[in-house]
C-alpha cells in the first residue's frame, strides 16, 4: 500500500512541476497561438531571480515570489511589445523568434551570473517530511502541488468569470468580430503574454530548491511543457491539468519499470502518436470551425 | 530564385569551383580540417533549405538524420580498428567494457564498408520517409510537424544514450580507423578529405538544384504556398512532401558520414537540439528559399563562430549577438541574405524594363499550413 502511495506521490510531484511550467505556455498558446520556445528561459530567469534575492538580499523563497512574478511578467510584456506582436500572422516564425530570444536570455545569464550550477534553499518551515497513508513525502513538494493547483484555479476563475476572461474567450473564437465589438485584442494579447511569462517565472522560483539552477535548465522544460499543452488540447485549461497529471504519473511509472531515459523516450513517442491522431488534443470538445 | 537558369548555374558552379580550389592555396592542415567541417554544415543547410524553403516543412530535427548517417560510418570504421585492447573477436572496446560477449546482430553488416556507406544514406532516408508518411499521411502540418520532428529527435537521442552497450552511450563511438576507399586513405587533416567533402557538397548542391527545377520541385513549391489548392488539383500532397523530406534526410545522412570522417568520432550531441536549431539559424540567415544562400549562410555563421571560439567570453558574446541577429532576421528579413541579393537584382531588372511593371514579389514567409 505505502509503495503504491509513494509511487503515486512521485508521479504527482512530477505532475505539479509540469503543470506549473505548462500553465503559462497553455495560456499563451491557447489565446495568441504563439509557440513560445523562450518559455523555458522565463522559468530559468525565475529560478535565477530566486537565487539572486536569496544570496544577495537574504530573502526567503516565499516572500520573493511576488517580486519574481512582477519582474518576469514585465519582461514578457517588453518582449511581446518588441517582437511577438509583429508575428501573430506567422505562427512558424514565432518558434524561431522566441528561440532566438531564448538563446539571448541564456547567454546574458551566463555572462552575468556564470555557467556554474546554483542552489536555492527550501523555505525552512516546509523542509520536513510528512506522512501520508504510510508513505513519506517532503512538505515542500506537497506545497508545490497545492500552489500549482491554486494557481490553476485562479487562472481558470479569471478566464471563465471575469470580464477580461470573457474578452479573451471572444478573441480566441474570432479576433475580427471581437475587435469590431470594441475589444482591444492587441492589449489582451500583451497582458496574456505577460501573465504567462510571470507564471513561468513563479514556476522557476518554485522548482529552484528541487533542482539545480543553470542557464540551460529551461530547454528541457519547454519541450515537456509543450507536450503537456498539445496532449491536453490547446483550448482547454482543464485538459492541461489532466494531461500534466497523466504525463507525470506515466513518466513516474515508466521510470520505475525501466529507467528515466527510456521513460522519457516512451512518453515522447506516445506524444508524437497523439499529435498525429488527435492534433486538437485529447480533451478538447469538438469545436465548430 | 533567378529566372535565368544559365546565370544561376554559373553562380552555383563558380562558388563550388572556388571551394574545390581552396586547398591549392592553403597548406595548413588544421585550417583545412576546420573548413571541411564548415562545408559539412553547409551541406546540412542545403538539406534543410530543400524541405523548409521549398516545401514549407520546418524540420526542427534535421540533426536526427545527420546523426544516423554519422553513426553508420562510425560503426563501420570502429570495426576496422586494430583490436589492441580487445579480444580476438575484434569487439569494439566499449562493448568489452559493457560485458558484451559477441558482436550484436545490428553491427554485423557494418563489417562491410560499402554497406555502411549505403546505409549512411538509406537509413536516414528510410527514417525520414517513415516519419514523413506518418505525419503527412495524417495531414499534420505547420507547427505540429515541427514539434513532431523535434520530439522524434529527442526520442532517438535518448535511445542512443540509453543503449550504452550497443552505441557507446553518452561517450559516442571514438577511436576510429581511417576511411579508406580505392587505396586512398582519408586522413581527417589531409587534402584528400577536404576534396571529398567539397566534392560531395557540390554533388549534393547540384542534385538539390536539379530537384527544385524539376516538375516535382515546382509542385513542392506550390504545396508550400497553397497546399489545399494543390490537393484539389489531384496531386498526392503527402507523397510529394514525404519524398522531399527523405531526399533532405539523405543529404543530411551523407553530411553525417563525412562529419564522422572529419571529426574522427560520433557522438549523441550530433543529433542534439542545439545543432538542429543551429541549422535552422544558418538557413534563416542565408535565406531559406535559396540553396546557395542557405549554404553560404552556414559557412558565414560557423566561420565567424569558429574564429571567435578561442576565447570563451567572445564565444558567449557572439552567441548573444547571433541570437539577436536571428530575431531581427526573422522579424524583418524572412528571406535572409539571399533575399537582399535577389531584391537588388529585381530592382535592377525593373529599372531596365521601365515600361513593364515587374511581377509582384511573393509575400515573404511561407504561410504555414494550419491543421484543422
Amino acid at each position: 500500500m505505502d509503495f503504491v502511495v509513494s509511487q503515486l506521490l512521485t508521479g504527482l510531484s512530477l505532475s505539479s512541476i509540469l503543470l506549473l511550467v505548462a500553465l503559462g505556455l497553455a495560456i499563451i498558446y491557447g489565446v495568441t497561438g504563439v509557440i513560445n520556445l523562450a518559455h523555458g528561459e522565463f522559468v530559468m530567469l525565475g529560478a535565477y531571480c530566486a537565487w539572486l534575492l536569496q544570496t544577495q538580499l537574504g530573502w526567503g523563497l516565499l516572500p520573493s515570489l511576488i517580486p519574481i512574478f512582477v519582474a518576469v511578467a514585465l519582461l514578457g510584456l517588453a518582449i511581446e511589445y518588441l517582437v511577438i506582436r509583429h508575428l501573430y500572422d506567422r505562427p512558424l516564425d514565432t518558434i524561431l523568434a522566441t528561440w532566438g530570444l531564448g538563446v539571448m536570455a541564456q547567454q546574458i545569464v551566463r555572462l552575468l551570473a556564470g555557467g556554474e550550477l546554483r542552489y536555492v534553499q527550501m523555505p525552512g518551515a516546509l523542509s520536513e517530511s510528512v506522512n501520508i497513508l504510510g508513505a513519506t513525502d517532503s512538505a515542500y513538494r506537497l506545497f508545490v502541488l497545492a500552489f500549482a493547483l491554486g494557481l490553476f484555479a485562479l487562472t481558470w476563475y479569471v478566464y471563465r468569470h471575469t470580464s477580461i476572461g470573457l474578452q479573451l474567450r471572444a478573441i480566441t473564437q474570432n479576433r475580427q468580430i471581437a475587435s469590431s465589438f470594441g475589444i482591444n485584442a492587441g492589449r489582451a494579447y500583451r497582458l496574456t503574454f505577460a501573465y504567462g511569462a510571470g507564471i513561468a517565472g513563479l514556476a522557476g522560483a518554485l522548482i529552484s530548491p528541487l533542482k539545480s539552477v543553470s542557464p540551460e535548465m529551461g530547454t528541457g522544460y519547454v519541450v515537456d511543457a509543450f507536450m503537456v499543452v498539445v496532449v491536453g488540447g490547446v483550448q482547454s485549461l482543464f485538459g492541461t491539468v489532466v494531461s500534466s497529471g497523466l504525463l507525470g504519473e506515466l513518466t513516474g511509472a515508466l521510470a520505475y519499470l525501466s529507467n528515466d531515459t527510456i521513460a522519457k523516450a516512451l512518453v515522447l513517442a506516445a506524444v508524437v502518436v497523439i499529435i498525429r491522431f488527435r492534433p486538437q488534443g485529447l480533451f478538447t470538445p469538438r469545436l465548430r470551425a | 530564385m533567378s529566372n535565368k537558369p544559365i546565370l544561376q548555374l554559373s553562380i552555383y558552379g563558380a562558388v563550388c569551383l572556388a571551394l574545390l580550389l581552396i586547398p591549392a592555396f592553403i597548406d595548413d592542415a588544421f585550417l583545412l580540417n576546420k573548413l571541411a567541417r564548415y562545408l559539412i554544415f553547409g551541406m546540412l543547410a542545403v538539406a534543410l533549405s530543400l524541405s523548409w524553403g521549398y516545401a514549407g516543412i520546418l524540420n526542427l530535427g534535421q540533426a536526427t538524420t545527420f546523426g544516423l548517417g554519422s553513426y553508420c560510418m562510425a560503426m563501420a570504421l570502429k570495426l576496422k580498428t586494430v583490436p589492441i585492447h580487445t579480444g580476438a573477436e575484434g569487439l569494439p572496446d566499449f562493448m568489452v567494457w559493457n560485458n558484451v560477449t559477441e558482436l550484436p546482430w545490428l553491427w554485423w553488416p557494418f563489417q562491410s564498408l560499402p554497406f555502411a556507406v549505403a546505409a549512411g544514406i538509406l537509413v536516414p532516408a528510410a527514417f525520414a520517409a517513415l516519419l514523413g508518411w506518418f505525419m503527412f499521411g495524417g495531414r499534420v502540418a505547420g507547427v505540429y510537424s515541427a514539434i513532431i520532428t523535434l520530439a522524434a529527435m529527442v526520442v532517438v537521442n535518448l535511445i542512443i544514450i540509453d543503449q550504452q552497450s550497443y552505441t557507446g552511450g553518452f561517450n559516442g563511438i571514438t577511436d576510429l580507423a581511417r576511411f579508406e576507399v580505392l587505396g586512398i586513405s582519408f586522413d581527417a587533416y589531409a587534402r584528400s578529405t577536404y576534396l571529398l567533402v567539397a566534392g560531395s557538397l557540390t554533388v549534393a548542391l547540384f542534385a538539390a538544384l536539379a530537384l527544385t527545377r524539376s516538375k516535382t520541385g515546382l509542385i513542392l513549391q506550390a504545396i508550400r504556398d497553397q497546399e489545399e489548392r494543390v490537393r484539389f488539383f489531384g496531386y498526392d500532397v503527402a507523397r510529394y512532401k514525404t519524398f522531399v523530406f527523405a531526399v533532405s534526410a539523405a543529404i543530411a545522412g551523407l553530411a553525417g558520414m563525412l562529419y564522422t570522417i572529419v571529426m574522427e568520432f560520433a557522438s549523441p550531441t550530433f543529433l542534439g537540439v542545439p545543432l538542429s536549431l543551429s541549422i535552422v539559424i544558418w538557413v534563416a540567415v542565408g535565406g531559406r528559399q535559396s540553396l546557395l544562400g542557405a549554404m553560404l549562410g552556414a559557412l558565414l555563421v560557423t566561420g565567424v563562430q569558429g574564429s571567435l571560439s578561442e576565447s570563451e567570453t567572445f564565444l558567449s558574446t557572439w552567441t548573444l549577438v547571433m541570437g539577436g541577429l536571428f530575431v531581427l532576421i526573422v522579424l524583418f528579413m524572412p528571406r535572409g541574405l539571399a533575399g537582399i541579393v535577389s531584391g537588388l537584382r529585381r530592382r535592377d531588372t525593373a529599372r531596365k524594363a521601365a515600361a513593364q511593371p515587374s511581377h509582384p514579389v511573393g509575400a515573404a514567409g511561407a504561410p504555414a499550413g494550419r491543421t484543422a
